[in-house]
């Protein structure tokens, strides 16, 4: 009766602090998302501001720009050692880099086909007693104990002419090949068919014409192995 | 319905903390870029630099870290220079374009390669995804000092029709080398 009207009183009671806590915090944290969005916009307006007056005094005077303020010493230090790095950088555009190291250097071999750099291949190499390999990133289907053997203890600049010769053109094969099957993956029938060194393709295309398609057998081989064109193309109506 | 404003609020707060980083890149880049350091002023630094740094402990780097690292990549530098017989003698770069996966570059590059000058302007795309980071160059255009010899001219348009940085500088590198070899030999028979 009373008791049961009482308790029942209560747990709304109850029910409605609850829910008011809820709200409040609800409320709180709308207020503090709200204060943090305003927060940033500003940050960003002052940034795009800074980086407009930036491009307008940028286009306004030629050449160098020296700093208003005397940078410190470590600003100054910072930028040149960011200025070699970049050099650096652009060093491993040309395809062949480096670091020296402790006992010898360590020569990074870039690849590219056409305008697109592929991977990049390592050579640690020691310079006592003589020269020699010590750790490398090279695939074992290239050459390279055959070209180390004819180049590397004459001519160092030769070696690594030859190696990258080997590893742009099996690069380039294998990227050849990835693209081919990626553009024309619905004339080429099933998968390609290639070996590591990407200088033999195998597969089956079809030519449609109207109503009638016609199946092919491609077999390229690439007999030039610092090449990425085939040397012998063999085309089969099957 | 709440939830929703909420919602909305901490996409905004992110989409601006992703703006504002990328704002606050392209100024330091830009400014980098527009900054010029002679070797003197540079040399000053240095020496200023250690001083400094005996008077008490700095706050970043140590003196010897910096100075250190900068000898280190001059060596590296000077090593490759001397090895593969390219030289650049100026590099300049501008970013065109950078967000948080894709960055493009504008660069000018001149030098010479065995007494061979050149000039570049190129687009490096860099893209990343999941995996690895992609690099494309574009807009290729080459300038080379001996560009009346027929051969180095269709030689010159076709790398630069296919963007073939690399292609283009191994190839410099042994024409160049034999350039060399052969005006020695013709001075020799004159």
């Amino acid at each position: 009766g009373v008791l049961a009207h009482l308790e029942m009183l209560e747990a709304r009671a109850h029910q409605a602090a609850v829910k008011q806590e809820e709200v409040e915090q609800q409320e709180q944290k709308l207020a503090r998302l709200q204060a943090r969005v305003q927060e940033l916009r500003a940050q960003r307006d002052e940034l795009r501001a800074k980086v407009d007056l930036q491009e307008k005094e940028q286009l306004g005077k030629e050449g160098a720009v020296s700093n208003p303020a005397q940078p410190s010493a470590q600003a100054v230090l910072e930028w040149k050692i960011k200025s070699i790095k970049a050099t650096l950088q652009i060093f491993y555009l040309t395809g062949i880099s480096g670091k020296l190291t402790k006992r010898g250097v360590c020569f990074c071999i870039s690849t590219a086909y056409e305008g697109t750099y592929l991977d990049s291949y390592y050579l640690d190499l020691l310079t006592k007693p003589e020269v020699q390999i010590h750790r490398h990133s090279v695939p074992i289907f290239i050459p390279l104990e055959q070209i180390a053997r004819s180049y590397l203890q004459t001519d160092i600049r030769r070696f690594l002419s030859v190696l990258s010769e080997h590893l742009n053109a099996y690069v380039g094969r294998r990227y050849q090949a990835d693209q081919l099957q990626e553009h024309f993956s619905e004339q080429i029938e099933g998968t390609l068919q290639r070996n590591s060194l990407c200088n033999l393709l195998v597969f089956n295309y079809k030519v449609s014409n109207k109503s009638k398609t016609f199946p092919f057998k491609v077999r390229l081989l690439y007999g030039d192995l610092c090449c990425s064109l085939p040397t012998e193309v063999i085309v089969s109506c099957t | 319905m709440d939830n929703s404003i909420c919602q909305g609020y901490e996409d905004e707060i992110q989409s601006l903390e992703e703006e504002i980083k990328l704002l606050s890149e392209k100024y330091e880049d830009r400014q980098r870029e527009s900054t010029f350091f002679s070797d003197e002023e540079i040399q000053m630094s240095i020496k200023s630099f250690q001083r400094e740094s005996q008077g008490g402990s700095r706050g970043c780097e140590s003196p010897s870290d910096l100075t250190a690292q900068l000898e280190s990549l001059e060596t590296d530098l000077s090593f490759l220079m001397k090895f593969t017989g390219i030289q650049f003698t100026s590099h300049s770069k501008k970013t065109l374009e950078k967000t948080t996966n894709r960055a493009l570059q504008k660069h000018r590059l001149s030098g010479n390669c065995h007494s061979l000058s050149f000039q570049l302007e190129f687009q490096l795309l860099e893209m990343q995804n999941k995996e690895n980071v992609s690099a494309v160059i574009t807009d290729l255009s080459i300038i080379m000092e001996s560009g009346e010899s027929s051969d180095v001219s269709k030689f010159v348009s076709s790398t630069e029709e296919h963007g073939n940085l690399l292609k283009f500088f191994r190839s410099l590198s042994s024409y160049a080398e034999w350039h060399g070899h052969r005006r020695h030999t013709f001075l020799h028979f004159k």
